[in-house]
């Protein structure tokens, strides 16, 4: 059986989402970094708190998966998710993963206080938002096309105030939604370039083992099979738009019987319909154990027929 | 330098030379599974064109995967030539650096990846060939200097069953046999007795036992449960417009559920309009199983097959009067004879696309997808220095030139929206863009505008071959492109002018009424229905079973 395992980033995140995680692996990673998990609606307004409790969520539902003897073919993470993804590929070791997250959390929060964000817009297509922009960044209040996570649904990233305009623009266009998103930080743009910088510089140190399967990366969609790949997109996903709808074209190149999406929340429901229609797919969210288990194994049947 | 010193052997005698190299790994001409990178690491060098057995159905997947296991310090950049880039190696080892550039004719399962490799420079294209240019270039200057196939079963003389997926074998082997060229096989199994010989052991080099049997994919079967109205409605239209008006004896179909509506309809609406016997007994299509219906009742007089169908082994061994079958009651399939016949033989062609032009020109390249085509380039053009005098041909020779010629008929079936939801029907083509982007020397066209006489819509047909411009051709098509932008252009004084001139036909035109097309038109309506009317013969692959 070929799976296809997907780690949303943030967005989808709830105060109680951590409940599921064992008790020894929260606890072992809060020692690990110094930082008791709060797990509530307010911590979740901050950075750290929010980006380490994801990839808990995500990393603790890896290894339930992998103990019921299931492993990806390809693994796709989308920004915060990446890490999660290169994880669950064996790329890298338990407690380096969390100190990298901790670290991107900080640098991220630091890099830009107040004042900026990110944008979605419904409707237009990438060459469409790129006129948009175009018209409306400026070097005082700069604003990017970014993310791409369907083929109708581009992402903004920059000033709050130029974000804005370019939502208005598209609104008048024609857009069916164009909205502000619920992140403090103008990620997947060129703004995150210091970030990115002293991320890689910390990555460099780490210890990274080959991809046990194909790792899908966020900037260009490409399927990953060496270190030096992975590594890259980790450090420096941040400075590019994740182009989400890319690793899933890629994705169905290797034709998956089985896509398993990863908590928290659903964000990529529609792009998935409109690539896959013969797999399965499971919401990890949405099942107990002991379900995600039988299905598991009723599809291993299945597809060994 | 003289003659009498001049070397006219020196390509024997390096394949001597390097066959001497792997006799420590073989016994006779069979090496061990285990032994197979090794081999290919002495076998292929640096630099060498190597074709690798894969179409859209059957792929020497054992040596694939081998392929990209070789040491790239050892082997690498090698000049790929394959009809098909079907699995995810065939790219892997251009990313390693073992090959570096690649001739073909279709990547549909890779196409996200190709393009995105062409972009990044590890890919370099060649061309992007029909599939008569790819392996009549083998015998030119694309000759083999290792081919790597795969065969059901192997004799002790090296001998080769290929059955009912004989499909690239013979012609991929000819072109390194007689010309010094290294042939290489996987073997499902090892045999005393083979059920015949499709290919001659003295043709072989080296056989490898596989690890596991190839990969073969049940590409051309349509479980009738997911065809449509709207395929029917179309099917109706083609059947009374372009099959019965033009009198056509041959044919070779897409394999798309349009077309499987139409194979559906003959033993009905066929059947109703008196059709039988008057129309298409010949057929070069892969067995399809929704063909059944129309076979068991007496419709069809012949069908030769580019490949096989998993399934379909059964039905076709008890049918020798209709398939080719050898004297072991297995088929015998050849692609290569199948475009030909395809390309020169056929009274027509029907098929389907992604995006069809403002003029007429089709593609299934699309933006971010390099998928290169199928047979559809091959027997969807018109070979002008053909001379037919079936019906069909002469039906679309112009009257008033002593010299006229007729032509083939290319018929494209497509839905004004697509899957995506996007038109069909469009201004410019993706593949303009596309061909700037990879730098390819020609615009991935799949069916150039000039040789396609018919579309097929939910609205009607429009006869392209009688436009006699470029501007009625363009208004021929806007009349059937619905409510896509193109289509908006149409206006209902052009369409009346082009109805009354027989250039475009909507269903009350053809005497087809729309409410007719319903499913239970249909000859079966599921799988079950097809193994019933194979009198239990069709055995469907497992993911086409879920009556069961």
């Amino acid at each position: 059986m070929d799976a296809l395992w997907i780690f949303p980033g943030q967005g989808g995140q709830y105060a109680g989402m951590l409940k599921q995680v064992p008790a020894a692996l929260r606890q072992h990673v809060e020692t690990l970094l110094d930082l008791p998990l709060l797990d509530t609606t307010a911590g979740y307004a901050d950075s750290v708190q929010l980006q380490v409790s994801i990839t808990l969520l995500q990393v603790a539902q890896v290894q339930m998966i992998q103990k019921m003897g299931f492993r990806p073919r390809l693994a796709a993470g989308h920004s915060l998710g990446v890490f999660a993804a290169a994880y669950a590929l064996d790329c890298l070791a338990l407690d380096d993963l969390f100190k990298i997250v901790k670290q991107r959390a900080e640098l991220m929060q630091q890099a830009y206080p107040v004042g900026y964000g990110m944008g979605v817009i419904v409707g237009l297509t990438r060459a469409e938002v790129t006129q948009l922009v175009a018209q409306v960044t400026t070097t005082a209040k700069p604003v990017f096309v970014s993310n791409q996570n369907a083929e109708d649904q581009v992402a903004l990233s920059g000033h709050l105030v130029a974000i804005d305009q370019v939502l208005e623009l598209a609104k008048a266009q024609g857009a069916a939604k164009a909205l502000r998103l619920n992140v403090p930080v103008p990620s997947h743009s060129p703004l995150m370039h210091d970030v990115a910088e002293k991320l890689q510089q910390s990555l460099a140190e780490v210890t990274f083992n080959r991809p046990h399967g194909i790792y899908l990366a966020n900037d260009n969609g490409h399927a990953a099979r060496q270190i030096i790949p992975v590594r890259r997109d980790l450090g420096d996903n941040l400075v590019h738009p994740v182009y989400f709808e890319s690793m899933m074209a890629v994705a169905t190149n290797y034709a998956p019987d089985v896509i398993i999406n990863f908590a928290p929340g659903h964000p990529f429901k529609q792009v998935l319909a409109q690539k896959f229609d013969e797999q399965h797919q499971l919401y990890l969210a949405q099942f107990s154990k002991a379900d995600i288990h039988y299905l598991l194994e009723k599809w291993e049947r299945g597809s060994n027929l | 330098m003289s003659d009498s010193e001049r070397n006219w052997a020196s390509h024997r005698q390096a394949k001597a030379a390097k066959l001497a190299n792997v006799a420590n790994l073989l016994d006779g001409k069979f090496a061990k599974t285990e032994a197979a990178t090794q081999i290919l690491e002495t076998l292929i060098s640096s630099g060498d064109k190597v074709v690798l057995e894969g179409d859209n159905q059957k792929q020497a997947s054992f040596l694939s995967k081998t392929l990209a296991a070789v040491d790239p310090e050892k082997v690498h950049d090698l000049h790929m030539i394959m009809s098909s880039i079907s699995r995810p190696e065939h790219l892997d080892i251009f990313e390693d650096g073992i090959a570096s550039k690649m001739d073909f004719s279709f990547a549909g399962p890779q196409s996200t990846r190709v393009s995105q490799m062409i972009a990044d420079g590890s890919l370099k294209v060649g061309d992007i060939h029909t599939y008569l240019e790819i392996y009549a270039r083998l015998f030119v200057d694309l000759i083999p200097n290792v081919v790597l196939v795969a065969a059901d079963k192997a004799d002790h003389q090296g001998n080769l069953y290929t059955g009912y997926n004989t499909e690239e074998t013979p012609v991929i082997v000819e072109s390194a046999a007689f010309k010094d060229g290294i042939v290489i096989v996987q073997a499902n199994e090892i045999v005393d007795q083979l059920p015949r010989v499709d290919i001659p052991g003295d043709w072989v080099d080296v056989v490898i036992p596989a690890d596991e049997p190839y990969q073969l994919e049940p590409l051309f079967t349509r479980d009738p449960q997911n065809i449509t109205e709207i395929q029917i409605l179309m099917g109706m239209m083609a059947i009374r417009g372009i099959y019965e008006k033009h009198n056509v004896q041959s044919v070779n179909h897409g394999v798309g559920f349009n077309t499987a509506a139409i194979e559906l309809l003959l033993p009905t609406y066929g059947e109703q309009l008196g059709l039988k016997g008057k129309i298409v007994p010949n057929w070069e299509v892969n067995p399809t199983p929704t063909l059944i219906p129309a076979i068991e009742s007496g419709w069809v007089q012949s069908i030769h097959s580019f490949g096989g169908e998993v399934g379909m082994e059964k039905y076709i061994a008890a049918r020798p009067d209709v398939f080719f079958v050898g004297k072991d009651g297995t088929m015998r399939s050849n692609r290569a004879f199948g475009q030909m016949a395809g390309q020169y033989a056929l009274d027509m062609f029907v098929g389907s696309t992604l995006q069809l032009d403002q003029f007429g020109n089709s593609s299934t390249v699309t933006n971010g997808r390099l998928s290169g085509f199928g047979g559809a380039p091959n027997m969807g053009s018109n070979p002008t220095g053909r001379r037919h005098s079936t019906p069909a041909w002469q039906s679309l020779k112009p009257a008033d030139d002593p010299l006229a010629r007729g032509q083939k008929l290319v018929v494209q079936m497509v839905e004004t929206y697509g899957a995506n939801k996007r038109p069909v029907f469009v201004d410019h083509l993706d593949a303009e863009e596309v061909r700037k982007e990879a730098k390819l020397a020609n615009v991935p066209v799949m069916i150039y505008s000039e040789d396609t006489t018919h579309i097929v819509t939910e609205e009607g047909i429009a006869y392209l071959y009688k436009t006699d411009s470029m501007a009625e051709r363009q208004a021929a098509i806007e009349a059937i492109a619905g409510v896509t932008p193109i289509g908006l252009r149409s206006d209902p004084d052009t369409l009346k002018d082009l109805r009354a001139r027989g250039i475009v036909a909507l269903p009350e035109d053809l005497g087809v009424r729309r409410n007719d097309a319903k499913r239970s038109l249909l000859a079966a309506q599921n799988m079950a229905d097809l193994v019933k009317w194979s009198k239990g013969l069709y055995n469907p692959p497992a993911k086409f079973r879920s009556w069961s």
